[in-house]
C-alpha cells in the first residue's frame, strides 16, 4: 500500500460522492420542539431502554444521569434497568460484540453520541435518525427480511414493526446506467433509467424499469400504512426517542447555553469597562 | 555589598537590587518600549494569538489530567471528560474552539503583515520566526487531531502520513518510522500525544519568545509603513511612539473583550460550527476497516489540501509552461553570470521533472511538493516583495486588488478542500492555485509596477 | 554605587498628580476582570474534584449479613478501603464492658477519624446493633490493615483480651475498634456511615433514612 493508497482513496471518494448524491433520499424533519420537553425525553428514555439497549450499548451514559431529565433513582431502578445493574453503572450492552458481529455482520454501534456522529453539512443527525427509524420496509431479499430507505441493506431489523404496523413501500430510483445498444448500434451507451420497486406488506417486490429521455438522477420513496393511526402514534414515539438520543449525545447542552448567556452578558459589561479604560488613557495621546 | 542600585521601593526594590533583569525586561518590553501610536484593528491579532496560546496551554493541561492516550480508551476518555468530569465539557470546548481560533487569528495576523509590509527590512527575521511558528502550529494541530481517535482523526492521519510514502526510495520506510507501525495505531497515538503535549509546545514557546524579542529589538512597524525611529526627540525617543505599557496594554485589554465575545459565542452556542470546528464523523470511534465517505482535513489545512489535489498530470503541463515563463522573466531580471546560471539550471531541472517521460516525477509527488511550497512560500515575502513602499496605503490601488485576488483564491481553495472533488471543482482549484502561486512568484515584477504615492515622514494619527 | 543610581531602573522623579478618573477606570477594570477570572477559575478548580466515575465507584456497597456466623468477620471493599463486618458473640460483647483504663480513648472523644452519632448510643459498642460491628479496617497509626479478631490468649500482643493487632507497628484494638493504651496509634478505628436496610442487609456508605 504505497502512495497509491491516497489516490485510490481520492478516486473512491469521487465515485462514492457521485453515487451517494444520486442515492441521497429526502429526510423528514424531526419536530425539534420536544428537544427540551421533559415528558418527551422521559418517554424517549423508556423507549430506548426497552427497545435499543438489547443490542446497542450507550457506554458513556450512566443510569443516574437520567436524573437530569427528571427521573429519580427509584423510577430508574424500577422501570428502566433490567437485570442487576446498579443505578450508578454505565448503560453497557448485554450482547457480546463478537456474537453481534456473527449474527448481524457488524457489531451494532454504540449510541452514546449517535446524533452528533450523524451531523453533516447536508443534514442534521436528528433528521437522519428520525427518518431512518421510520423508514423500514419489508424486503424478502435481505438477510433480516427488512430494508431501509435511508440506509440500504442495513443490518438492523425493524424492531418497531409491531408498533408501526404493516406498510407498503414504493421506491423510485433514477440513475445513469450502461444499457446495451440496439442491434447494429455498437457498444453499450449511458441512459437515464428509472427503476420503480413496489414492496407489499410481505416484502414481495414488483419492479418496473423504464428508460427516460430527460430527468434528473435521484431517489424518492413513499409509504402506505395499513393502520394510519398506529403509524402516526409511532411517529410521535420515535420523535420522543430521537429527542432522548439528542439529549444523550450531549447532556450538558442546556447547561452550556444557559451559562453562555451569562458569559456573553458579562463580556458586554467588560467591553464597556474596557472602552472607558481605553478612552481615559488615550486622551493623553496626541 | 554586591547589591545593585535601585530606585524602586519596598519588595520591588529588594528584588530589583538582587535581580535587576526582571525590571529591566519590564522596561525594555513594556513601559519603555515605544510602539507607533497609529496602530489600527489589524494590530490586535498578535496579542490575541498570545491569548489563545495561553488558553490552549491551560485547557490542554487540564484535558491531559483525564485523557487516556490508548487506542482502546482515547475516544471514550474524551466523552468521559465531556460528561463526567466537573466542568469537563467547558474545558474540552475551550480547547477545540481555541484550536480553530488560533488559526483565524494567525491568518489575520499574517494578512496584516502583507498589508503593511511588516516583513520588510529590518524585520525579516521576525517574519521568518513567525513562519516557523506557523509550521509548528500546523504540526501541533495535526498531532492533536489524532488524539480524540475518531474516524476523521484516524483517516486524516492515515492519508497525510501516506503522503510521505510518495517520496521515491525512502517513502515507505519513512512513513513506517513516523507511524511506529505499519498502519496508524496505538503506537502512533502514543507518540503523537507526547509530541502534542510537550515537544511542539516547548518549541512553540521558544519560537514565540524569539518572535517577540526579534520584534522588540528593531521596533514595530505601523500602518503607514514608516520607521518611527527616524524622527526622535531630544531624549532619543521616537516622536510618533508611545510606551507600550500602559497605552497598548490597556488598548489590548479592550480588544480582548471583543475577542472573548466572539470566542465565547462560539464556545457556548456553536462549538461544532456546523461540523467545521468539530466534525460529525469524529463522533464515531476510529475503525481501521471502514473509510468514511468524506475525508477532509480541518478547515485551516484545506487551502493547501486543495492545491495537493489539484495537481494532476494536465495541471503539470500548465505548470511547466508557467515555470518556463517565470524562468525567462527571472533570467532577464538578474545580472551577472552566476545568478543567471542558477536561474537557468533551476528552471531547466524543474521543467524536465515536470514534463520529460521516464524522468518526470509523479503528479502525486508534485502535489506534495506544491503543497509544501504553498506553505513555505510565505517565508520568501521579505525578498520577493520589491515595492519601494512598505504599506498598502501608499501603493497603487490596483495592488490591493491583486492582494484581494490572492485572498479570494485562498478562501475558494479552502472551501473546495472541504468537499470531495469533481471535474468542475478541480478546474476551479487549479485556477486558484495558479493565482496563488502567481501572486507570490510574480511579485518581484508586479510589486514594482504602478505609481506610488509619497510616503509621509510622520504617521497619520487622529487623537481619540 | 552612587554613579549607577542614574542608570538604575524605577521612578526617579516624583509621580504626576493622580488623575481620579484614570484611577477609577483602572479599579473598575480590575474588579470586573477579577470577576471574570473567578468565573473561569470555578470550572477549572471543580474539574480537579472526583468525577462522576469516581463518585460511582465510591458508591454504597450492599452486604448480606445473614451468612456471617457468630465470631466470623466479612471484609468488603468500599471506596478502595477494606470494611470489616464482624458478627460479635456475647463473650466479645461482654469483654467490651471491662475496665476502660486499658483503653486510650474509651469514649471516642478524639475526632480525627469521625464516628457517626448513631453508633455512639452506647460508647462501648460503637455500632447500631450490638452483635454487628462495622469499621474501616485501616490502622489509625500509619494505614496498615490489622489482623484478627483474636480470642484471649491467642495473640501475645493482646494478652487476655479480644481484639485486633496491627502487624506493622503493634497497635492493638478491641472488638469495638477502640485502641489500647501506649500503642503507636492514638485514635479508635474509623466507623463508616452505614445502615440496616433489613435485618439481613446492611448498606455501607449510605446512612440516609429512606422516605
Amino acid at each position: 500500500m504505497r502512495g497509491t493508497s491516497f489516490r485510490w482513496v481520492a478516486a473512491a471518494m469521487g465515485v462514492i460522492w457521485v453515487g451517494v448524491n444520486a442515492q441521497e433520499p429526502r429526510l423528514d424533519e424531526w419536530p425539534s420542539g420536544r428537544a427540551t420537553d421533559m415528558a418527551a425525553l422521559q418517554s424517549g428514555a423508556r423507549t430506548f431502554a426497552n427497545y435499543c439497549l438489547n443490542c446497542h450499548g450507550a457506554s458513556l451514559m450512566r443510569w443516574n444521569r437520567l436524573g437530569d431529565i427528571g427521573l429519580d433513582e427509584k423510577q430508574i431502578k424500577a422501570s428502566l434497568i433490567f437485570g442487576n445493574q446498579r443505578v450508578t453503572d454505565l448503560m453497557t450492552v448485554a450482547m457480546n460484540p463478537h456474537d453481534a458481529k456473527t449474527w448481524f455482520g457488524k457489531a451494532p454501534p454504540d449510541l452514546s453520541v449517535i446524533v452528533r456522529a450523524r451531523n453533516t453539512v447536508e443534514h442534521s443527525g436528528t433528521d437522519y435518525i428520525y427518518t431512518l427509524l421510520r423508514g423500514f420496509y419489508r424486503d424478502r431479499s435481505t438477510q433480516t427480511g427488512w430494508n431501509n430507505v435511508v440506509y440500504p441493506n442495513i443490518s438492523m431489523p425493524d424492531i418497531f414493526w409491531e408498533r408501526q404496523g404493516p406498510r407498503e413501500a414504493t421506491l423510485t430510483r433514477t440513475e445513469y446506467q450502461d444499457v446495451p445498444a440496439s442491434i447494429g448500434k455498437g457498444g453499450p451507451e449511458q441512459r437515464l433509467v428509472q427503476t420503480v420497486s413496489q414492496f407489499d406488506a410481505n416484502g414481495v417486490a414488483v419492479v418496473n424499469r423504464t428508460e427516460l429521455d430527460h430527468g434528473e438522477p435521484g431517489f424518492a420513496y413513499g409509504f402506505k400504512s395499513a393502520d394510519a393511526a398506529a403509524a402516526k402514534a409511532f411517529d410521535a414515539q420515535v420523535a420522543d426517542l430521537v429527542a432522548y438520543l439528542n439529549w444523550m449525545s450531549e447532556p450538558t447542552a442546556q447547561t452550556r447555553r444557559r451559562i453562555g448567556v451569562w458569559a456573553i452578558a458579562f463580556l458586554v459589561v467588560f467591553v464597556g469597562v474596557g472602552r472607558w479604560l481605553n478612552a481615559v488613557f488615550w486622551r493623553d495621546v496626541h | 555589598m554586591g547589591l545593585h542600585a535601585t530606585n524602586y521601593k519596598g519588595l520591588l526594590g529588594w528584588i530589583d537590587a538582587r535581580m535587576p533583569s526582571l525590571m529591566t525586561a519590564f522596561r525594555t518590553h513594556m513601559s519603555e518600549y515605544y510602539a507607533p501610536k497609529n496602530f489600527n484593528i489589524w494590530y490586535f491579532f498578535g496579542s490575541f494569538a498570545l491569548m489563545v496560546l495561553v488558553i490552549q496551554f491551560v485547557s490542554g493541561i487540564l484535558l491531559a489530567m483525564h485523557y487516556k492516550p490508548d487506542s482502546n480508551q482515547a475516544f471514550w476518555s474524551v466523552e468521559f471528560i465531556m460528561r463526567e468530569v466537573n466542568g469537563g465539557w467547558f474545558i474540552r470546548y475551550m480547547h477545540s474552539t481555541g484550536a480553530s481560533f488560533f488559526f483565524i487569528v494567525v491568518y489575520l495576523h499574517m494578512l496584516r503583515g502583507m498589508l503593511y509590509g511588516s516583513y520588510r527590512k529590518p524585520r525579516e527575521l521576525v517574519w521568518i520566526v513567525g513562519c516557523l511558528i506557523f509550521l509548528a502550529l500546523m504540526a501541533e494541530s495535526f498531532f492533536g487531531y489524532l488524539l480524540p481517535w475518531g474516524q476523521m482523526s484516524f483517516w486524516g492521519a492515515q492519508v497525510i502520513i501516506n503522503l510521505f510514502s510518495s517520496i521515491p526510495k525512502i517513502g515507505d520506510v519513512l512513513s513506517t518510522w513516523i507511524r511506529g507501525d505499519f498502519v496508524v495505531g496505538d503506537a502512533t497515538l502514543n507518540r503523537f500525544f507526547s509530541l502534542h503535549i510537550i515537544a511542539v509546545p516547548l518549541a512553540l514557546l521558544v519560537l514565540v519568545v524569539a518572535h517577540i524579542f526579534a520584534l522588540h529589538d528593531v521596533g514595530s512597524n505601523n500602518p503607514d509603513g514608516i520607521e518611527i525611529k527616524d524622527q526622535t526627540d531630544a531624549n532619543g525617543r521616537p516622536l510618533d511612539g508611545i510606551p507600550f505599557h500602559p497605552y497598548y496594554t490597556v488598548h489590548d485589554l479592550y480588544g480582548l473583550g471583543f475577542f472573548f465575545l466572539a470566542y465565547c459565542a462560539v464556545l457556548f452556542f456553536a462549538p461544532e460550527m456546523g461540523g467545521v470546528f468539530l466534525e460529525g464523523n469524529n463522533f464515531i470511534p476510529a475503525d481501521p476497516f471502514q473509510t468514511p465517505q468524506h475525508i477532509a482535513p480541518l478547515w485551516y489545512f484545506t487551502p493547501y489540501y486543495s492545491i495537493l489535489r489539484a495537481t494532476t498530470s494536465e495541471f503539470l503541463l500548465w505548470l511547466a509552461l508557467g515555470t518556463l515563463f517565470l524562468g525567462v522573466l527571472a533570467y532577464l531580471r538578474v545580472r551577472g553570470w552566476w545568478p543567471r546560471l542558477t536561474v537557468s539550471a533551476v528552471t531547466f531541472v524543474a521543467f524536465v521533472l515536470m514534463t520529460v517521460p521516464q524522468v518526470r516525477l509523479d503528479p502525486k509527488l508534485w502535489g506534495v511538493i506544491l503543497m509544501g511550497l504553498s506553505v513555505m512560500v510565505f517565508a520568501l515575502l521579505p525578498w520577493i516583495d520589491q515595492s519601494p513602499v512598505k504599506s498598502m496605503r501608499y501603493r497603487p490601488r490596483w495592488h490591493m486588488a491583486v492582494v484581494g485576488v490572492f485572498i479570494v483564491a485562498f478562501v475558494v481553495l479552502g472551501y473546495l478542500g472541504m468537499n470531495p472533488p469533481t471535474p468542475a471543482t478541480t478546474l476551479v482549484a487549479q485556477l486558484c492555485a495558479a493565482c496563488y502561486f502567481g501572486f507570490f512568484f510574480l511579485m518581484p515584477w508586479w510589486s514594482r509596477m504602478g505609481t506610488f504615492k509619497p510616503v509621509p515622514t510622520r504617521v497619520k494619527f487622529a487623537a481619540h | 554605587m552612587t554613579a549607577s543610581l542614574q542608570t538604575a531602573g524605577g521612578p526617579v522623579a516624583p509621580a504626576a498628580a493622580v488623575d481620579p478618573e484614570r484611577r477609577n477606570a483602572v479599579i473598575t477594570a480590575c474588579v470586573v476582570g477579577g470577576v471574570g477570572c473567578v468565573g473561569v477559575a470555578v470550572p477549572i478548580v471543580a474539574s480537579f474534584g472526583p468525577s462522576e466515575r469516581e463518585k460511582a465507584a465510591g458508591g454504597p456497597v450492599d452486604v448480606d449479613i445473614s451468612s456471617i456466623a457468630p465470631g466470623q468477620m466479612q471484609v468488603v471493599e468500599w471506596r478502595g478501603k477494606p470494611v470489616w463486618v464482624l458478627h460479635r458473640t456475647p463473650a466479645m460483647i461482654a469483654s467490651l464492658k471491662r475496665d476502660e483504663t486499658l483503653l486510650a480513648d474509651p469514649l471516642t472523644k478524639r475526632a480525627a477519624y469521625p464516628t457517626p452519632a448513631y453508633v455512639m448510643k452506647d460508647p462501648s459498642l460503637r455500632s447500631i446493633k450490638p452483635d454487628y460491628f462495622v469499621a474501616i479496617g485501616i490502622c489509625t497509626h500509619l494505614g496498615c490493615s490489622p489482623s484478627g479478631p483474636f480470642a484471649p490468649a491467642e495473640n501475645p500482643q493482646l494478652g487476655d483480651q479480644w481484639g485486633f493487632v496491627c502487624p506493622c507497628h503493634g497497635s492493638t484494638f478491641d472488638v469495638a475498634g477502640r485502641v489500647f493504651k501506649n500503642k503507636p496509634a492514638s485514635d479508635n478505628l474509623e466507623v463508616p456511615p452505614y445502615k440496616f436496610v433489613t435485618d439481613a442487609l446492611i448498606v455501607i456508605g449510605d446512612d440516609k433514612k429512606s422516605t
